[in-house]
């Protein structure tokens, strides 16, 4: 447990902590609210934070190829464990050598515990002592998954971040004691996955904080998951259905607790809102299928809100898909490697053919990075509150209606939207 | 033994296009040749070549950049009728393509609307290829196209309007063509073809093109005795006015009573416009004299091949492309395709050494005596065809037939014995794919998770 233990201060100006398989490095911090930017070193290299992670659920983002993806800028993506483990299997991983050299890529990767997706894909799992119970999508056999074997098949992807296993439940569950079991259970089976971890000089393995809404729960659950000194940490079972609010009170609540010099990695969050909001709560790092998947439905993630590219206002619209953005298909295009795709044709193939979706996906992928980047540059000139008011201006022209819930949050770290 | 024709120039247009040599065959002079063929602001193509087939001005799962970077393809087709549907919401408004701007890179319209890299040459057609059999029939004005919403009809005055502003480098004219694969025309549909076509070509040369446009005439896939009169007005009036830069031949069969008849129309670019089944049609259509392919079997399910050098195989490996095909990823079909149109240009590459080098029939022979002409049936599910522009690809005999199993059906007990599918509960979750196999066993055997004994 103590193999972690090696947090060491360093020189005055820039304070990191390293552990056998990473290194955090705060760089800057807000002077208003909490949010902070800061250099994760991992074993496929430095990524910055704050830093969104899409999600190339089966090996593979959606349609594009690594080199695309790569060229977007990213630099840490996600794998399902789960799906892996379906598809190709571990003996498929072992035998080529892990998920990096399977689909090619060549930067970070981030899994999962694969345990999410037992509970919310199949009929009938349940939560043992021992571990997840399922029965067989195949042939309805039952199968229990344990926190040893989600470390194995993780162990076989490679993966730079993996997750332990949790008991996740909807934060909604209306059972205290339940949640009370659940986020006790989390923390035995984080010891059991510490001690199942083959790897930990080159795999790092994050805890995950449960407890639901309950914020005394919460807090109880940080401490219990700091003392077990993991090199990252993980706010779990959010974005399942509870009201905003309580969403932001949960991760200010945890923010406040856990160690500075660890990433805090918040599961599931992906709306640009969200995104801009928990960065202010003090969170580094968010992952979320929404931006490409929208992206196949035809829909663009633009400063000014979602844009429907299949309602006919596009038809004959030849501006980019977002006036100013840096991706591939909208840069201008007298600047290097532009495609001079036009929302004429994404409207043309939306829905029609996958080439409209995989534009989308670039364009998409892209914003997210971008907010995260332009948040960083924000933090470290210490300007991120007028940050956050022009990023909400974009979306809220007429500065006021913005959603309440943000505007709570954001007071509550020092930032009023409402005066601008 | 090699030819060598002058380069002909034809002055109204900037197309340049030179035999460089020729195997000739004894008994015929229909015959394979290599050249060149070159217009103004694009990447000059060596032939014989293939020129891509797009869907909608896009080649299906490959995004502009990965065409860029890894196809070594220099031109693609393009129809009229994947632009042109009347809107829904709009009628009154005009196609869009029609008022998409230009840049340098982008230097034309359809270019531009596209997202083509300016490299490539375009090729407008008022059909897709293969095209969709219209149950209307085409009218002694215009022919039937099948658009997005439906059913339309296209006369040559609109089409040469369409082509005016789109500018493509190749613009085919209309031909009067049943689209039926399965059956051959009557000789009485078959003389009406001929005529109609050749009335459309007169009212088409009659009419002002754009200088950057040139004309490849039809040829029809009938025989030659029933449309001799319209090639030979081709040969004797459009040739010599050099308003005929190009021929664009439904049936290659016919080269050699084009060569016997008409052997000046073959110092032109031929261009087929034949759906070739396997690479034998291929080679056995550039051994009768053509230039441009069409082919139109890319997306087969095939190995990726050992010392390859695309994108695909530098990057990547069978085990990879083997699991984005299980799991339905859409990458699947990109890597598929990068990979195919680079054995494809590599097959070119090669007929245009062997034409140079004299050994083009011994090596056509030797691969007909090597390949099975039967290409491998496609084992993997297709990508997900969405669109009317599937509903019934690949002509009448395919008419409403669904390219893949439904994904989804009806809950409960079925018809004829079928087991009922399990209800799939709706999710925001990648769904699961579950592998075909032994069970819970075979999970075990992955690593997720163990059988429970009871």
């Amino acid at each position: 447990m103590g193999m972690w233990a090696t947090a060491r201060r360093m020189a005055s100006t820039t304070r990191s902590a390293s552990s056998a398989a990473l290194t955090f490095e705060l760089v800057g911090k807000c002077s208003t609210t909490r949010a902070r930017a800061s250099i994760l070193t991992l074993p496929h290299g430095q990524v910055n934070l704050p830093i969104f992670m899409p999600v190339a659920t089966q090996a593979s983002l959606k349609g594009l190829t690594p080199e695309q993806l790569e060229a977007t800028g990213c630099r840490l993506c996600l794998n399902n464990t789960y799906h892996l483990g379906l598809k190709p299997g571990q003996e498929v991983l072992d035998a080529v050598g892990g998920a990096h050299k399977f689909q090619g890529w060549s930067h970070n990767l981030l899994t999962d515990s694969g345990g999410f997706q037992m509970v919310s894909l199949l009929k009938l799992a349940n939560v043992t002592e021992e571990g997840v119970r399922f029965l067989s999508p195949h042939d309805g056999s039952p199968m229990l998954l344990t926190p040893e074997h989600s470390m194995s098949l993780q162990n076989s992807i490679g993966s730079d971040i993996m997750m332990q296993l949790d008991d996740v439940l909807v934060t909604t569950h209306p059972d205290k004691a339940r949640m009370r079991e659940a986020m006790e259970r989390s923390v035995r089976w984080l010891d059991r996955c510490i001690a199942a971890h083959k790897y930990p000089e080159r795999q790092n393995l994050f805890c995950i904080i449960q407890g639901g809404l309950d914020l005394e729960m919460r807090r109880e659950c940080c401490r219990e998951m700091v003392a077990r000194d993991t090199p990252g940490i993980a706010i779990g079972g959010l974005s399942g259905g509870e009201a905003k609010d309580d969403f932001c009170k949960v991760v200010a609540t945890c923010t406040e607790q856990l160690p500075e010099l660890k990433p805090r990695y918040v599961m599931g969050i992906g709306y640009p809102e969200d995104l801009v909001v928990s960065v202010a709560l003090g969170a580094d790092m968010f992952d979320c299928v929404w931006p490409t998947r929208t992206a196949r439905f035809g829909n663009a993630i633009t400063k000014n809100g979602v844009l429907n590219m299949k309602r006919e206002m596009y038809a004959a619209d030849f501006g980019p898909i977002e006036e100013g953005c840096g991706c591939q298909c909208c840069r201008p295009a007298d600047q290097q490697g532009s495609l001079g795709i036009t929302r004429a044709f994404i409207h043309h193939n939306a829905a029609k053919e996958t080439v409209a979706a995989h534009l989308l996906t670039l364009h998409n992928v892209w914003y997210q990075l971008n907010l995260m980047r332009q948040a960083r540059e924000a933090i470290i000139a210490d300007r991120f509150p007028a940050f956050v008011n022009e990023f909400f201006g974009g979306l809220y022209p007429d500065g006021q209606s913005y959603p309440s819930w943000a505007v709570n949050a954001l007071r509550g770290v020092g930032i009023d939207l409402l005066e601008g | 033994m090699t030819v060598d024709i002058e380069a002909q120039e034809p002055e109204s247009t900037a197309m340049r296009f030179e035999i460089l040599s020729s195997a000739l065959k004894e008994g015929t002079s229909a015959t394979a040749r290599i050249g060149r063929l070159a217009f103004p602001g694009r990447r000059p193509i060596d032939t014989p070549n293939f020129i891509a087939v797009t869907s909608r001005g896009t080649l299906p799962h490959v995004t502009p950049d990965n065409i860029s970077k890894h196809l070594q393809v220099s031109g693609a087709y393009f129809s009229l009728e994947d632009f042109v549907e009347k809107s829904q919401q709009n009628l009154s408004r005009p196609p869009p393509i029609f008022s998409a701007p230009t840049s340098t890179t982008h230097p034309t319209p359809l270019h531009s609307f596209t997202g083509t890299p300016s490299h490539i040459t375009t090729l407008l057609a008022a059909r897709r290829l293969p095209a969709v059999p219209s149950p209307i029939g085409n009218s002694t004005k215009s022919i039937s196209i099948f658009t997005n919403t439906g059913f339309q009809n296209l006369s040559t005055t609109e089409y040469l309007s369409a082509i005016s502003t789109l500018q493509p480098d190749i613009s085919i004219p209309l031909a009067d063509l049943t689209n039926n694969t399965t059956a051959t025309p009557t000789s009485k549909r078959a003389l009406r073809m001929a005529e109609r076509t050749d009335e459309w070509i007169v009212d088409w040369f009659s009419s002002p093109l754009s200088p950057s446009t040139t004309t490849f005439a039809p040829v029809l896939p009938i025989p030659y005795p029933i449309q001799w009169e319209y090639l030979s007005r081709l040969a004797e009036d459009y040739l010599p006015s050099h308003q005929l830069s190009g021929l664009a031949i439904h049936d290659p069969d016919i080269l050699p009573d084009l060569s016997t008849h008409q052997s000046s129309l073959l110092s032109l670019p031929l261009l087929s416009l034949s759906n070739p089944s396997n690479p034998h049609q291929i080679l056995r259509h550039i051994s009768l004299g053509i230039d441009l392919s069409l082919p139109n079997f890319k997306t087969a399910v095939s190995p990726l091949s050992e010392g390859c050098s695309c994108y695909a195989c530098a990057s990547h490996h069978r085990a990879y492309v083997h699991h984005l095909l299980q799991a339905r990823e859409m990458l699947g079909w990109t890597l598929l395709q990068v990979h195919n149109h680079a054995v494809l240009s590599q097959f070119f590459s090669g007929i245009q050494t062997t034409i140079k080098n004299g050994t083009f029939e011994r090596e056509r022979i030797n691969f007909s005596r090597v390949y099975d002409p039967e290409m491998p049936a496609g084992v993997g599910e297709r990508p997900r065809a969405r669109g009317y522009q599937y509903m019934s690809q690949g002509g009448e005999e395919n008419a409403g037939k669904k390219r893949n199993k439904p994904a989804w059906r009806e809950l409960g007990p079925t018809a004829e014995g079928e087991t009922p599918v399990e209800e799939v509960p709706e999710t925001t979750q990648t769904p699961v794919q579950v592998p075909e196999g032994d069970g819970a066993k075979e999970l075990q055997e992955k690593g997720l998770g163990e059988v429970v004994k009871e």
